[in-house]
């Protein structure tokens, strides 16, 4: 399973979420290996990650990747939210947390 | 610590009266500017990069991240922050901005001690609002210390 985290630049907030996302799977004991990484919306590609996050101003910019698998983000900075929409996935994939 | 580059000399909080975006941008850079870590180049391409792109360095509420791509007009890591006691619309009214963060790197690696520091601060609610509601530099100072 692979995460990535996706921004305009894919240098600052990209790599925020990415952490925030790391750390959330540590907190909540997911023993799967999930992979989490980082880089720009444009050199995304949908075979690079299971599941896309990034912030509403880049949905025209990720068109190309698959609605389902990408989580759009109100605030990047939003524990509550990041928590609700990755054990989302997590629940959906059948994988164990907290 | 990386948000020690915070300091009563790059944090500034101001009356948002009149500034627009690209004035509240270059306002809070100009601190790094004046202590030679970033030159012009780098501020101008923080506004058009938001010119081209739009509104995406909006974080979080009222949070802006300004920040471009590592050039040679950055001297240095460097991290400032203006306060606006009111609200400016970053691009438009969807995306108010009360603290302005101005991010300069290097390279794209060594400047990830910096956000992962500040994301700490930020994803913390009870810090992120008393950032929200800090009226003056001490206050800022007090909370990213804390």
């Amino acid at each position: 399973m692979k995460f990535e985290a996706l921004c305009q630049s894919g240098l600052g907030s990209s790599f925020m979420v990415q952490m925030n996302i790391q750390n959330l799977l540590n907190q909540e004991n997911v023993k799967e290996d999930i992979e989490v990484d980082h880089s720009d919306v444009g050199s995304a590609t949908p075979d690079q990650a299971d599941y896309f996050f990034l912030d509403p101003t880049l949905e025209t910019a990720a068109a190309n990747l698959p609605k389902d698998r990408v989580i759009v983000l109100k605030s990047l900075v939003d524990a509550d939210e990041l928590k609700e929409k990755v054990n989302a996935i997590l629940d959906k994939e059948g994988i164990d947390h907290d | 610590m990386a948000l020690d580059l915070l300091t009563k000399d790059t944090i500034q909080v101001v009356e948002a009266d009149h500034l627009n975006w690209q004035e509240a941008i270059r306002k809070a850079a100009q601190p790094l500017v004046d202590n030679g870590t970033i030159g012009k180049d780098y501020v101008n391409s923080m506004v058009e990069v938001v010119k081209k792109k739009g509104p995406y360095i909006n974080i979080g509420p009222e949070i802006a991240l300004a920040h471009s791509r590592p050039s040679q007009s950055v001297k240095r890591i460097g991290l400032a922050l203006m306060k606006t006691k009111q609200d400016v619309d970053l691009v438009n009214k969807d995306h108010p901005i009360r603290l302005w963060f101005v991010l300069a790197a290097v390279d794209s690696t060594s400047h990830l001690e910096v956000i992962k520091e500040l994301s700490q601060v930020l994803m913390d609610q009870s810090k992120q609002k008393a950032l929200l509601n800090a009226q003056s530099v001490d206050e800022i100072l007090q909370v990213l210390k804390g």
